[in-house]
């Protein structure tokens, strides 16, 4: 597959902080999950990439474009859909209006064939009936609507998804994962989320962040895969598991490494990104 | 750009490149200026002065103008909109930064300097709106059929220009301070300077620094002598607009670009040769002519005969004569004795020495037979011509008009105020205190004239009665009535009344 995007070296540190530590990807067509816990460095990764802010060291190229030189970072930004993890909207805007404004700002000026593109993109996120609305009076699922379609509009060949479904309740997070699979037809996306059910539907590859460093980077099922034989089945909390919790049917779910003779369940893609951040000096939610 | 989503529309075409980034720039400037336009303050700010200004304009300077006046009567109205402007265009360029859009817009194309290029442009249709209405005001009194003299580009320039200005502050201050709370203060404190300076004299060089130099004077001036340099603080307010907007633009990242410092440059230079040059002061060739047309009118006049009346006015009066020569013909046609054919000069005087800032009263003419005329029209200004008329028909002069103190006055007031539409209107209007009983002063071009509450008595009566009645006793006795020395009580009888019952004495 056709490379998109390809970052060598990528590191950022922020004072003392060490945001970015020598990242390396390479992204091509389809949905890419970035996964990571808090403070994994997942936003700064995406901002670097989104030409927000400049790494320290290595480089990137979006579509062969360097955006380390004002030409390239154009061309780059010409090319890019960028979706904000908290996207900022102007409520005395309706919908059609905020992203007509970005469609300027993308350099889109003929008047008609702009107008039929912010069309074409609300239609996209479905929101055709409320595109003369305020955005003030729409819910925070619309408003997000509203910034992905501001993030597509100009059909950016690689766009770039901060926590997209943050917020949302499941039936918008459905219908966003509908969206964002169909925005992954034919451009590069780059996802970040702590969903990993997301990643695991819609990705066909997976970058697991911690620590400012790239812990895997491979399909789901490979990710997945790293937890086969380490998920097991008790009745009481394994004390040697790296993680356990009761499910619903009162047995408990170990993830570690499993006693001998013990009952290996299924692993999930959730499993091999907590073994994959084991040992890491992210927290662990589990 | 490749469609990626199958069934989608193609994207637009735009153009790459600097040409795309320019386009962006107007595009934007038009969606920013749009609202703008729409944004209550600025619609109100309109409404206002548009409103503010068909009112005023119906009647203003009664219908006679004198455009080099009408001109700058064009420039304090659109501040209100300048201000709303201000206003408005910082909110714009802070709306980003208000509502977090910032980390978002900062990494699409067009760069922030661009931006601000466009929210600059976005207050030019504002100026252009109100360089319309400031089109239509002056082209209204210049239409009107009393309208005389010419107007100045320069000073029609400084109202559209003052709402540029006030514009691009309102987005430089956006780039400089990034609260909304600022515009408001920087309102505030312009009208409590505005405020505070219009207490100051006219005189100084520094009154030119503020967009809109208003005059405090009432005279008209030919509009060769006004001594304003209104071209050079048109180029000043040019200059300093773009020194504003360039700066603006040097803030949001444009430093780098060698266009924009030599922008930056030649505005400074722009800025500065018309601050210099607008330095208020009078060049002497403008003081000697100052001097020439006060002192020896004569020099300057045009004439032109009519009726046996010679008017001689400044060359932009010239289409005035005709108005003048109705008045004089009105008094002219109720006076007796020699008076209805003895040749009159109707002479125009200004007082031109001070400029727009004074305010100084005109000599009365000490030649006989000999009438002032001042450069204001429509209004008082007639009853006080035909009182002035009516003065030298009666006593010959005006030095003599001006010191009557008999009952010629009765004669004077009559004949002055029989020809009019509306006399008891009229008696009150050339009244200082617009009454019409009890002793007052005429006001006059030049001396002013005292009635004694004895006079007004009897004009008031006279007034009352059919004009042709005393007419006939005015032209019947108008030698005794004008007999220097005849009482108030025997031109009361003359004329078929008895003896007032007020006072009689002069203030």
């Amino acid at each position: 597959m056709t490379c998109t995007v390809s970052a060598s070296g990528l590191s950022l540190h922020y004072g003392g902080t060490r945001a970015l530590d020598d990242v390396s990807l390479r992204l091509s067509a389809g949905v890419t999950g970035l996964l990571g816990p808090n403070g994994a460095g997942k936003t700064t990764l995406l901002r670097v990439l989104a030409t927000a802010v400049p790494a320290d060291r290595g480089s990137f190229t979006v579509l062969g474009h360097d955006p380390g030189t004002s030409h390239g970072r154009r061309e780059v930004r010409r090319r890019l859909g960028y979706l904000p993890q908290t996207p900022g909207f102007h409520p005395d805007f309706t919908a059609f209006e905020f992203v007509d404004y970005v469609a300027i700002l993308k350099e889109l000026t003929d008047r008609a064939a702009r107008h039929r593109e912010v069309r074409r993109v609300l239609d996209e996120v479905g929101l055709t009936e409320v595109r003369g609305k305020h955005i003030r009076m729409l819910s925070g699922g619309m408003r997000q609507r509203v910034a992905l379609a501001a993030a597509l509009v100009g059909d950016p060949a690689f766009l770039v998804l901060d926590e997209p479904t943050v917020g949302l309740d499941p039936e918008q997070r459905m219908r966003f994962r509908e969206l964002i699979a169909h925005a992954g037809e034919g451009r590069t996306v780059l996802l970040s989320t702590h969903q990993t059910e997301d990643v695991a539907m819609l990705c066909h590859r997976v970058v697991v962040l911690a620590g400012g460093t790239v812990r895997f980077d491979g399909t789901p099922a490979e990710l997945t895969a790293r937890a086969a034989g380490r998920v097991w089945s008790s009745t009481e909390r394994d004390p040697g598991a790296k993680a356990g919790w009761r499910t619903g049917l009162g047995t408990f779910r170990n993830v570690g490494d499993p006693p001998a003779g013990a009952d290996l369940l299924e692993p999930t893609l959730e499993d091999g990104y907590l073994l994959t951040l084991d040992g890491t000096d992210a927290e662990v939610a589990a | 750009m490749t469609a990626a989503i199958p069934g989608a529309p193609a994207v637009p075409d735009a153009t790459t490149g600097p040409r795309a980034s320019r386009a962006a720039v107007f595009v934007l400037a038009r969606f920013e200026a749009r609202r703008l336009l729409l944004r209550a303050p600025v619609l109100i700010a309109f409404a206002g002065y548009v409103g503010w200004t068909v009112w005023r304009t119906r009647t203003s300077w009664d219908g006679f103008p004198a455009l080099q006046d009408a001109d700058r009567a064009t420039q304090t109205g659109p501040l209100l909109v300048g201000l709303a402007v201000l206003l408005c265009a910082n909110h714009a360029v802070l709306r980003s930064r208000r509502h977090g859009t910032e980390p978002h817009f900062a990494v699409l194309v067009v760069p922030p300097w661009r931006r601000t290029v466009g929210h600059l442009l976005s207050v030019v249709p504002a100026a252009l709106l109100v360089t319309v209405c400031v089109g239509g005001q002056f082209a209204w009194e210049a239409l009107k059929p009393g309208a005389i003299g010419h107007g100045s580009p320069g000073e029609l320039l400084a109202g559209p220009l003052s709402v540029l200005l006030l514009g691009v502050t309102g987005v430089l201050l956006a780039r400089l301070v990034a609260s909304p709370l600022a515009a408001p203060l920087l309102l505030v404190f312009l009208l409590f300077f505005a405020l505070f300076t219009a207490g100051l004299p006219d005189e100084g060089r520094a009154r030119w620094l503020a967009p809109v130099v208003v005059e405090n004077s009432g005279d008209t001036l030919p509009s060769d002598l006004l001594g304003r340099p209104a071209a050079w603080h048109a180029l000043y307010l040019a200059g300093l607009a773009l020194c504003l907007a360039l700066a603006a633009v040097m803030l949001s990242g444009g430093a780098r670009l060698r266009s924009v410092r030599a922008g930056v440059a030649g505005a400074v230079v722009l800025t500065l040769v018309g601050a210099v040059a607008q330095d208020g002061s009078v060049s002497p060739e403008t003081a000697e002519a100052r001097t020439r047309i006060s002192t020896t009118p004569e020099k300057v006049h045009r004439c032109t005969e009519r009726e046996g009346t010679t008017y001689c006015a400044f060359p932009e009066w010239g289409p005035r004569t005709a108005d003048w020569a109705e008045v004089v013909e009105d008094v002219r046609s109720l006076a007796g004795g020699t008076a209805p054919d003895r040749p009159l000069t109707v002479r125009q005087r200004v007082e031109a020495r001070y400029g727009l800032s004074g305010d100084a009263a005109i000599p009365p003419a000490a030649r006989p037979d000999e009438v002032t005329v001042g450069t204001t029209w429509g209004g008082n200004r007639v009853p006080e011509f035909a009182v002035a008329v009516a003065g030298v028909l009666v006593t010959g002069d005006e030095e003599t008009a001006g010191a009557l103190c008999d009952g010629r006055t009765v004669t004077v007031m009559w004949l002055a105020l029989a020809g009019r539409p509306d006399p008891m209107s009229d008696l009150r209007r050339v009244r200082l205190d617009d009454s019409t009983s009890g002793s007052a002063v005429v006001i006059s071009q030049t001396e002013p004239l005292s009635m004694t509450a004895a006079h007004t008595e009897v004009v008031r009566e006279l007034l009352e009665r059919p004009r042709d009645e005393v007419a006939a006793k005015v032209k019947g006795h108008w030698a005794e009535l004008t007999a220097p020395k005849v009482t108030t009580d025997r031109a009361a009888e003359l004329l078929g009344l008895d003896a007032p019952e007020e006072a009689d004495e002069c203030l």
